[in-house]
């Protein structure tokens, strides 16, 4: 029973782990832009594209792929903003209206996906590696070489996020445009930019997140509508907006779809996350990282 | 308004009015349209895909050979509406393409779950509608205008059942214990009914696993460490959406699981599973079907992969290829394109040649007073170096099966 337990726990920290990464960039946006991204899933459904054409085309390893997803979404994302985002986002007035920037995504994520549905097909793509379908065994517990590698990385990613944001002018300055755009711009920081940038690293993180997920998960232009809702839940339970409460959220949601096994039937798996999910907001209902201003 | 404004929109006008006092065209045959209401988005769009192309080449084949003789070779053309990803969804694109134009009959859902709603529209409309959807409810609710060429999944459940045991017996492997693992997708879950609840228990074997859920499958872990602690003899498998699938394939791989696996659905012999589990993980794995390519169809799998560039042909396209050809026959019979004429004629149908007969075995197309196919049997089809044949029926198969552990 110990060892069952222990595989439930290692297995949900596994596949939070990727949760979580896919989280921090949701949470990056919705903090210093104020904007609910529902393309989040459909870049990270770009990023599993590209990593798997890194992996055809160059033959590049798709953990290494991941990460050179990250420089072409962030420039990428620079664009959207430009392009798209910035007539919207209002710079930062948390007195605007939000109707336009939910259509703008919502309508984002439409596009993306049916577009990539006609440009690459229905036709599910993956990435063979040979670490998809082995383990590192502990005992009797087993852990997936992909799934553990792909929490490595992930760790990894949202550890060098966590010291961008706190170590570096550029990551003080974007926490400074998403505590107060108004000070912030009167100590000389361009807001717009700022809002470009966090655009920018939020659509590459999920992007590598995608990379990471492609080394086990199949590749169809469908596949964020299997995770968006998880994202959402992992920003909210965390803390809207928190960095660490996204990733915390992340972990937390794998950690309960798994343990939930152990007392409900596999088709419920989902309602122990929800009920986690309404306990938490009850408690706390800025989340668990969540504070009364909104921070990243 | 200046002389030249006038002059511009007297030419404008005239331009406008030219089609009205031109010839009128030559009288041609009136078109017969169908309805293929399938997901040709979300994450059953690679099902709908397949379907849309068995659909047009039987609709190439027809138009080029002369289109409908009784109706003066009138050509059939295609209306397809995406059915989504969801059962509102594809009720609403039923709805949408019924009522748009005179619609002389319908094809889908692939999805039990949307069928049961898609026919509920056409009952209403009174449009006779074909589907290879396995639900046994979709005939059981006093429809007219519902024809179901697949065996039913409670069917197909007791006859893969005896095959199988049978199989094992002759091969010197009982089957004592046995585990049900699946999504609660309609034909799914009625494939499973009969068996937790009494096919087993008659043969004496003991169901040790019974995983359920609903898609998509977070991890597959728990079902697979289940599996592996009960060491069943027969896993009855039916994961419809695709990454669910791959995720517990992947584990059973992972944890080196070695058990008979036998699909429930023609989604388990897709091209995509090669590229993307490996012919070695493959290798032996069972699904019964509806509908596969059988000994005598090379010539038409032929034409199928040279015009699609699929490296071969499954249920999903080889069903609504006969489906068209199936309504062909119908308006034949009747003369006639309307839907109510074509409903009596698929009624009353015995069809025991031409492609749509040749390609639902076991080769005779007539209908009960449900609408369901009399004498439909299901196929077994089998993985083997990278490519699913029929194995069973073993009269209309095009490789023996292989069974070991």
């Amino acid at each position: 029973m110990a060892s069952e337990l222990t595989q439930y726990v290692v297995t949900g920290l596994l596949v939070g782990g990727v949760y979580a990464l896919m989280s921090i960039g949701l949470a990056l946006i919705f903090g210093v832009m104020r904007v609910v991204n529902f393309a989040q899933g459909d870049f990270m459904m770009l990023g599993m594209y590209l990593t798997y054409f890194y992996a055809v085309a160059l033959g590049i390893d798709p953990l290494l792929g991941a990460l050179v997803t990250i420089p072409p979404f962030f420039l990428a994302g620079l664009v959207l903003h430009r392009v798209f985002l910035a007539r919207v986002t209002g710079g930062g007035d948390p007195n605007r209206e939000m109707d336009a920037q939910l259509i703008l995504t919502l309508g984002m994520s439409l596009i993306i996906t049916n577009a990539t549905t006609m440009i690459l097909s229905p036709t599910p793509r993956a990435i063979r590696t040979t670490y998809a379908t082995q383990a590192f065994a502990l005992g009797p517990v087993l852990l997936n070489q992909a799934r553990t590698y792909a929490f490595v990385m992930a760790i990894l990613l949202a550890g060098a996020m966590y010291a961008f944001l706190t170590r570096t002018d550029l990551g003080k300055a974007l926490r400074a445009a998403a505590d107060d755009p108004e000070a912030a711009s009167y100590q000389g920081i361009n807001v717009r930019a700022m809002h470009g940038v966090a655009f920018g690293v939020g659509i590459a993180l999920v992007a590598a997140a995608g990379g990471l997920l492609a080394t086990y998960y199949p590749i169809e232009p469908n596949v964020a509508v299997n995770f968006i809702v998880l994202m959402f839940v992992a920003v909210v339970l965390g803390g809207l907006g928190s960095i660490p409460g996204a990733f915390v959220g992340g972990l937390a949601i794998g950690l309960v779809q798994s343990l939930t096994l152990l007392v409900l039937p596999l088709q419920l798996q989902n309602v122990g996350v929800f009920v986690a999910f309404l306990v938490v907001l009850y408690v706390r209902p800025q989340g668990l990282f969540g504070r009364r201003a909104r921070t990243v | 308004m200046t002389v030249l404004s006038r002059c511009l929109t007297l030419a404008l006008a005239l331009i406008l009015a030219l089609p009205l006092v031109g010839p009128p065209p030559a009288p041609a045959a009136e078109d017969v349209k169908i309805a293929l209401v399938a997901p040709l988005s979300g994450r059953w769009a690679r099902q709908g895909q397949l379907k849309k192309m068995g659909a047009e080449m039987a609709i190439d084949e027809i138009n080029s050979q002369g289109g409908i003789k009784a109706l003066g070779g009138a050509k059939i053309v295609l209306r397809e509406a995406d059915a989504g990803d969801s059962v509102e969804k594809a009720v609403s694109a039923a709805q949408r393409v019924l009522t748009r134009e005179k619609i002389s009959a319908g094809i889908g859902s692939w999805l039990s779950s949307f069928t049961l709603g898609v026919t509920e529209v056409a009952e209403r409309l009174q449009v006779p509608w074909l589907t290879l959807s396995y639900a046994d409810s979709i005939t059981e609710r006093g429809f007219k205008y519902t024809f179901q060429t697949s065996p039913v999944s409670s069917q197909q459940a007791e006859q893969a059942l005896d095959l199988v045991v049978d199989l094992a017996k002759k091969n010197n492997q009982p089957i004592k214990k046995a585990a049900l693992v699946g999504d609660n997708t309609a034909a799914t879950v009625f494939f499973f009914k009969p068996l937790r609840e009494k096919l087993l228990k008659e043969k004496g074997i003991e169901l040790v696993v019974d995983e359920v859920w609903t898609p998509p499958l977070a991890d597959a872990t728990s079902i697979v460490q289940k599996l592996r602690n009960t060491q069943p003899d027969l896993v009855f498998y039916g994961a419809t959406n695709f990454p669910d699938s791959i995720q517990v394939l992947q584990k059973v791989k992972e944890f080196g699981l070695k058990t008979h696996i036998q699909g429930v659905g023609a989604w388990l012999v897709t091209p995509e599973y090669v590229t993307t589990v490996g012919k070695e993980l493959l290798e032996s794995i069972q699904s019964v079907v509806a509908s596969h390519p059988l000994k005598g169809q090379e010539e038409l799998v032929k034409k199928f992969v040279q015009r699609t560039g699929e490296p071969f042909m499954t249920q999903d396209p080889l069903c609504t290829y006969a489906h068209v050809w199936l309504i062909k026959e119908a308006a034949e019979q009747a003369k006639s394109a309307d839907p109510k004429a074509i409903r009596d004629a698929l009624a009353k149908i015995d069809l025991t040649t031409g492609p749509a007969a040749g390609a639902l075995a076991p080769g005779r197309i007539r209908f009960d007073d449900r609408g369901r196919r009399i004498g439909a049997v299901p196929l077994i089809v089998q993985w083997q170096k990278g490519e699913p044949f029929t194995v069973v029926p073993t009269a209309l198969a095009t490789r023996p099966i292989v069974w070991n552990k």
